[in-house]
């Protein structure tokens, strides 16, 4: 009996004295600290990693973005079959502002932008020599491209020639770590966007090498620099930046229209893609566009008789590069491999600004607007233009190759061109600041045309 | 001499050993029941002596006790009787069952109390009230059955998971679950569903292993869990053995179920009616340019929908409704073995449930199988151990957010066929046909639960015992998903999906207690102990995709592995506690309890918490002045106020994180969450003053409770500004209150010979409401919730539907601006983007409670239980699809056919019918409807066959008995299926093709012997 008294009174006392608290240090398995993330070379490379992998997500550049431009952008060359309420508010040109790839999109743009930050907050940490400055270049070029999407869909249009007041995004330029005060922010003018956007383009330009295996290079921030001067109406750096692209970038067209298109790997066109494997990345172009046999729901955005009018040339391949959907729709067939990588810049967008620019500015840089294009059109198998060649046919020549990347929206607002009987700066091709961003935000301020 | 009854009680079910003693002479005699059944394992006492004896299994006794002393005779369910020992060696006693229920045993945490001399607010159910009730989680069998806890199920999915809200909802964002203690285990009990849709982990368990369920209510009860007992703690104790003679139950029954309600939807020829006119009625907003490109249009939808039906004579009227349900059954054998000798008890159990749910293509099949053992080596040393398995295999459906889930076939119209004629299923439906999914996929869930305890006391000295436990608990379960080829969707020849969790939750406690009186009068009862809780997760899973044919359906068959995951997780705390009681005379009665917890999940600043509490009681009955009173023969005043604690929050939220993320095949790290050090437990303090009584000898019994619930410190995944780079920090930020009163009454209407009629009656008004947010107080909106200083946590936050502009047959919204006098702007606009959403609806009752009557005549037994519930609100979230006025292809709800504005001057609520008009469609209190409802919970109705029948056969009792649930439901709740569906995808009070729960039929027959 006083053994087993003793035995139990040992088991109690070792019970409470035994260290217990040891017991609560228990850390996470999966993350690591942020002190940690930002504390070391190689963890600012893999931050950098996880902001092309941000980005390249269903809700941002991973196809929301591109969709959300073309069906803003169309009116009747394409129709919503689609069942989600979001998208068929685009197209219908009557959003709410609970849009569910609004607040989505927003919130993946800034998540990649404050991450983006954060890095070059701490670029300190990386002493490598030529690591930094490529580290530093990539960063920019995924700010720059976050800060484009929204400054084109959240804003009205940039207008050359006029000071650009009106309201922009907000512009965070400086990494949160601590959220545990509000961090507001009102929204910057759209000049400043357009100015941060430019820096940060240039900063990556010149910081980055000529080629990067699939990460942005430096012609893939040139490219995106030719786009957002197309986008301002400056047409000459324009075709400047786009000229230098196709100079020095080394990338070629691909042999036919189709090869340029659902590729596993990057083709010799493609500038810059977001990366889609069976594993990781997204390709929500694929939900929407493709059929089910390709991976989509059957056809959510199908091709009207009004698409397939545009073509001139019937024989231009790019007219016929479609194919049935499941439910006896016409559908593009740009989107058919779910695996394929997200294009966001590829080498033909550089001859149509090259030309447009030369148009605008009446000189041939590089070449003349007509052999640029018929580089295009020779290639899908369409006849080759004479011109002389105006903006008007460069702008039909961009909707015939780039259909469906998400182009026209911005195409027609830079030309103030209406759309769908809405004239370019219409509030109602403005997305709606988000329901949650204008909940959080004291400072921020609506869009014209939508309730609080 | 009455006064002294509660240390008796305490004592003897304490002690359960008998103690030889040297004193004079020797009495003896037989216990028996009211019907003259011997009663074995009778305690029976000497008043004011150490000794006591226990009757035999033929309920005799025998014991040596002096002349003038006095015998207790105490046994659960009955009432406790005494017998002075006079000059005879004889006393034969019949113990009375127990009415008022005050000498019942009641489980505290580590440690037992009767009712009596208890001052916390807990309420007690017995197995009685949850056995033979055909549902397939003993939670939902105590439906309007305990006072101020309310229970809801999802939905009706049979593993679906359950809301239980113990004195209303104390928290937002962290769990509102009550704490679960099985036999002194804290039980793993976090959602494990990878599909979306939340299961209840808590299904394994099978209620005939169960003796009791206590809730813990107020937080002198609930303060000795500390940080894990701000939700209330239930306490599960399973049966043990009794000493005696072996006792073998059998109870088989089956059954079948249905839903409780069918909701009504355009035939096909409706449907053509109503979608041309859509169209044509969307000319004149500039969807087509005229009339006949309107109904070219439509037709053109119609000959598609139709497939190659013929739609315009004979349209083929699928009842996709009918479809997605299927009659439902339920199916229960169980048995147990009770028994045991003076020194060991054992319990044996095991259970088959087999219930095919009202959903088609969900069904689950469990077993169980316990055994409880305890055996005394001495006088002093009792140790025992509790081990039990069970496997619960479920089919699992889709959550209600996905197009393949069945109800969401509802949105399909009935001019499409299902089938071709050819038998395949038709593929080209408006949307994916969950019939494919039924037939080329599946999805299983297996729970395997291993649960053990060997535990072991040792009294030191007298009154002064020491508690040692050690507890396995194994949460084991395996997901395996199938989606053939042929399913929606698919393009990848086949995906199999396969996870597995392993949760291990280990507990080492141990913990001395000491009961002593002094002087007749002072009784003290103290615990203090320590308890180590350490559980740990394990997660891993693997998608393949790329299979040769639909024959091949695991991962191996793939060709391609493409997604895979392991993770580890865990947490741990640590605590310290104590209590003690003092009971002065059986009349004034003082509690104090302390706990100190650690918790692995706080940052390090936070990291402990003390959690006190306060209680007293005045027997108010016992007093002189009462004492002799005929009509009040129990009188309790009792108070009680204490703090406690709830961490359930996840593992890590206070830590700044980021995770791993893959690239194109590179690793990467992504930011994922914002961390905040100071994090700790939300604190919830509750006052709760209460009253219970006694009439007539406990005939007429009662409680009336008031309390009063602080919760500070709330935790918060605070929205932050989006455009910041993160969407929400967990803070503890916010306070909010729960008041209310609990009114029980239990009354013996009819005690005849042959023919007993008792009501038991509960009713409690909760009132929620949060008094402070982050952020300046400013409304948190997620979804359709909105946290708003003032009103009750997650309120339905939508428009307000203004009815239909009978001039246009436009949809209206009221404006709900602020006017410049604070009042709101009640004009109206056809623009939803033009009017402001208001606080529409509580998704809680604030009024809820149950009515139960059980009868006995003779040989038949009845009872019933009414259910209700008032003052909560849902919100049906797929209505603007389901009655969007023809905005899309959906099928339609009759109403948008037989009541929708047509010509001007109609006056209506349904708009005119307007394709891809959205008009009226925004999310607005048009999809939203008061749940108030009175349900027929349960009833039973069994008949016993006569004793002298089954003897001859040595049975001894054999009752057989129908039973249902969910009988009848009396409601107005018109905007879903039912008032207690809601979404399993998300939100509060938020329905979204939510299956209602099941009606079921069942008839059984228990055999004893």
């Amino acid at each position: 009996m006083k053994k087993i008294y003793n035995y139990y009174i040992l088991l109690i006392i070792a019970i409470g004295l035994s260290s217990c608290d040891d017991n609560l240090e228990i850390n996470p398995r999966q993350s690591i600290d942020g002190s940690l993330a930002l504390a070391t070379e190689a963890n600012i490379q893999a931050l950098l990693i996880g902001i092309y992998e941000d980005s390249g997500q269903s809700v941002a550049f991973g196809g929301d973005i591109q969709i959300t431009n073309e069906l803003l952008g169309n009116s009747d060359q394409v129709s919503w079959f689609g069942t989600f309420v979001a998208p068929r508010q685009f197209i219908r040109k009557s959003i709410l502002v609970d849009n569910s790839f609004v607040g989505d999109t927003w919130a993946k743009n800034y998540e990649v932008i404050n991450q983006a930050n954060l890095i070059l907050d701490n670029l300190d940490v990386v002493t490598s020599s030529g690591v930094k400055n490529r580290i530093e270049g990539e960063t920019k070029y995924l700010r720059a491209l976050n800060y484009f999407s929204l400054i084109t869909l959240w804003a009205l249009p940039y207008e050359a020639g006029v000071s650009n007041t009106q309201p922009g995004v907000p512009l965070r330029l400086i990494g949160y770590e601590d959220y545990r005060t509000p961090l507001p922010a009102s929204r910057a003018s759209v000049e400043e966007i357009y100015a941060q956007i430019l820096a940060d383009l240039e900063d990556a330009y010149s910081n980055l090498p000529s080629s990067n295996d699939i990460f942005a290079s430096k012609y893939a921030a040139q490219a995106l620099r030719a786009r957002v001067y197309l986008q301002m109406q400056n047409y000459a750096a324009a075709r400047d930046a786009a000229h230098d692209v196709i100079e020095n970038s080394g990338a070629e067209l691909t042999e036919t229209f189709a090869d340029a298109f659902n590729n596993d790997a990057n083709s010799s066109e493609d500038l810059f893609a977001f990366q889609v494997t069976n594993q990781t990345g997204d390709n929500d172009l694929i939900t929407f566009y493709a059929s089910q046999d390709n991976g989509g729901r059957g056809g959510d955005i199908t091709l009207n008789p009004e698409y397939f009018a545009l073509f001139p040339d019937a024989d231009d391949e790019r007219s016929s590069f479609t194919y049935i959907g499941d439910f006896g729709d016409d559908l593009t067939a740009k989107y058919t491999n779910q695996f394929a990588n997200v294009v966001i810049s590829r080498l033909a967008e550089m001859y149509l600004i090259r030309a447009e620019g030369n148009i605008i500015e009446n000189t041939t840089v590089g070449a003349t607007p007509v052999e640029d294009i018929n580089k295009l059109r020779v290639r899908a198998n369409a006849d080759p233009v004479a011109g002389p060649l105006t903006q008007a046919d460069i702008l039909l020549e961009r909707q015939l190759e780039l259909a469906f990347e998400g182009f026209l929206l911005q195409d027609l607002k830079r030309t103030q061109s209406a759309v769908d009987d809405l004239p370019y700066d219409s509030p109602r091709l403005v997305l709606p600041i988000p329901q949650n961003e204008m909940d959080t935000n004291n400072l921020i301020e609506q869009n014209p045309g939508y309730g609080s | 001499m009455k006064n002294k009854l509660p240390f008796y009680l305490g004592f003897i079910l304490m002690l359960t050993c008998s103690l030889a003693f040297s004193q004079t002479k020797s009495v003896s005699g037989t216990v028996t029941d009211e019907q003259g059944m011997p009663l074995p394992g009778v305690n029976i006492a000497v008043q004011g002596t150490n000794s006591g004896t226990q009757t035999d299994f033929d309920g005799n006794y025998t014991l040596n006790a002096e002349e003038g002393s006095v015998l207790v005779f105490s046994y659960l369910g009955f009432k406790n009787q005494q017998v002075t020992v006079g000059t005879g060696s004889s006393y034969n006693v019949t113990l009375q069952t127990s009415a008022d229920e005050l000498d019942e045993i009641v489980v505290v945490g580590y440690g037992t109390q009767s009712k009596r001399t208890l001052t916390d607010n807990i309420v007690k159910l017995s197995a009685e009230d949850i056995d033979e009730v055909p549902v397939s989680n003993f939670q939902s069998a105590l439906v309007g059955k305990a006072a101020g806890v309310q229970i809801t199920q999802n939905n009706g999915k049979v593993e679906g998971g359950l809301n239980i809200r113990v004195r209303g909802a104390t928290s937002i964002t962290a769990g509102t679950q009550p704490l679960y203690v099985l036999d002194g285990i804290p039980l793993y009990n976090a959602n494990e569903s990878s599909n979306g849709a939340p299961t209840n982990p808590l299904l394994s368990i099978s209620p005939n292993e169960i003796e009791s369920i206590e809730v813990l209510k107020d937080a002198s009860s609930a303060a000795i869990y500390g940080a894990r007992g701000a939700n209330g703690v239930v306490i599960i104790t399973t049966k043990t053995g009794k000493e005696g003679k072996a006792e073998f139950s059998v109870n088989i029954s089956h059954g079948f179920s249905e839903p409780t309600n069918t909701r009504e939807w355009l035939s096909g020829t409706q449907y053509i009616e109503l979608f041309r006119e859509a169209a044509i009625n969307a000319v004149d907003y500039g969807e087509f340019a005229d009339q006949a490109e309107a109904v070219d249009y439509i037709e053109g939808i119609f000959d598609f929908l139709a497939a190659d039906t013929d739609w315009r004579t004979n349209p083929v009227n699928t009842d996709w409704q009918a479809l997605a349900f299927q009659n439902g059954s339920v199916s229960d054998a169980d048995f147990s073995m009770s028994g045991g000798t003076a020194k060991t008890s054992i319990f044996f159990a095991g259970s088959m449930n087999e219930t095919k749910g009202i959903v088609r293509g969900n069904a689950l099949r469990r077993f169980n199988g316990r055994t409880n053992i305890s055996h005394k080596f001495s006088e002093r040393f009792n140790v025992g151990m509790n081990l039990s398995f069970s496997r619960t295999d479920i089919d699992r459906i889709a959550n209600d957010n996905q197009f393949t889930t069945p109800l969401q076939a509802i949105a399909q119209p009935q001019l499409s066929p299902a089938y071709l004629e050819d038998g395949s299923i038709n593929e080209n439906t408006l949307y994916a046909n969950f019939l494919l999914e039924d037939k080329f996929a599946y999805y299983k869930t297996i729970l395997r639960r291993v649960n053990g305890r060997a535990f072991g006391d040792y009294e030191i000295l007298d009154g002064l015992k020491i508690n040692g436990n050690f507890a396995y608990d194994l949460f084991y379960q395996t997901e395996d998903n199938f989606r053939g080829s042929q399913t929606p969707f698919q393009s990848t020849n086949g995906e199999a999906f396969a996870s597995s969790v392993n949760a291990e939750n280990y507990i080492v406690s141990g913990f001395l207690s000491y009961d002593k009186t002094f002087g007749d009068v002072h009784t003290i009862s103290a615990v203090a102990g320590t308890e180590l809780n350490e559980t740990t997760r394990r997660f891993e899973s693997v998608t393949a995709n790329q299979f040769p044919s639909d024959d091949f359906q695991t991962v191996s068959g793939g060709a391609q592995i493409v997604a895979g995951e392991g993770s580890e997780t865990a947490n741990a705390f640590y605590s310290l506690f104590a209590r003690a009681t003092y009971d002065y005379a059986g009349k004034y009665l003082l509690k104090a309890s302390i706990r100190r917890d650690g918790s692995s999940r706080f940052g390090a600043n936070e990291r402990y918490g003390i959690f006190p509490a306060f209680s007293a009681g005045w027997i108010i009955s016992e007093e002189g002045f009462l004492k002799d009173s005929d009509v009040l023969s129990y009188l309790k005043l009792r108070g009680s106020w204490g703090k406690t604690g709830n961490a359930d929050i996840g593992n890590f939220p206070s830590r700044y994180l980021f995770e791993s993320v893959s690239y194109n095949q590179k690793a990467g790290i992504s930011f994922s969450q914002p961390g905040n050090p100071d994090l700790t437990w939300e604190t919830t303090t509750q006052t709760d003053i209460g009253l219970e009584f006694g009439f007539f000898n406990g005939r007429i019994s009662g409680e009336i409770d008031y309390y009063h619930k602080n919760t500070d410190g709330l935790l918060f995944d605070v929205p932050l500004v989006p455009s910041s780079g993160a969407l929400s920090i967990s803070s503890n930020i916010g306070e909010l209150e729960n008041k209310g009163w609990e009114f029980i009454l239990n009354t013996d209407n009819i005690q005849a010979e042959n023919f007993q009629w008792s009501t038991s009656f509960n009713i409690s008004n909760n009132k929620n409401e949060i008094l402070s947010l982050p952020n300046d107080n400013n409304d948190i909106i997620t979804g359709r919730n909105i946290q708003r200083v003032g009103e009750p946590v997650n309120s339905l936050y939508v428009l307000e539907f203004a009815g239909v502009d009978p001039a246009n047959g436009d949809g209206l919204y009221y404006v709900n601006s602020v006017n410049p006098d604070g009042s709101l702007n009640k004009e109206t606009t056809n623009n939803p983007n033009a009017a402001n959403r208001i606080v529409a609806g509580n998704p809680f009752p604030e009024w809820y409670g149950g009515l139960t009557n059980t009868f006995n005549f003779l040989n038949v037994d009845f009872s019933f239980t009414f259910q209700g519930e008032f003052g909560a609100s849902i919100f049906n979230d797929g209505g603007r699809f389901q009655s969007a006025s023809a905005d899309y292809f959906d099928n339609q709800t009759l109403d948008q056919y037989t009541d929708r504005w047509r010509q001007p001057g109609d006056i209506t609520d349904v708009p005119q019918a307007r394709l891809f008009g959205g008009n009226g469609t925004a999310r607005s209190t048009r999809y939203l409807d008061r749940t108030d409802f009175v349900r027929l919970r349960n009833a039973t109705l069994g008949y016993t066959i006569p004793q002298e029948a089954i003897e001859r056969y040595g049975l001894s009792k054999v009752r057989v008995y129908v039973t249902g649930v969910n009988l009848l439901t009396f409601t107005d709740f018109d905007a879903d299926y039912d008032p207690e569906s809601t979404s399993d995808a998300g939100g509060v009070g938020v329905s979204f093709y939510s299956a209602p729960p099941a009606r079921t039929f069942s008839m059984g027959l228990n055999v004893k012997f």
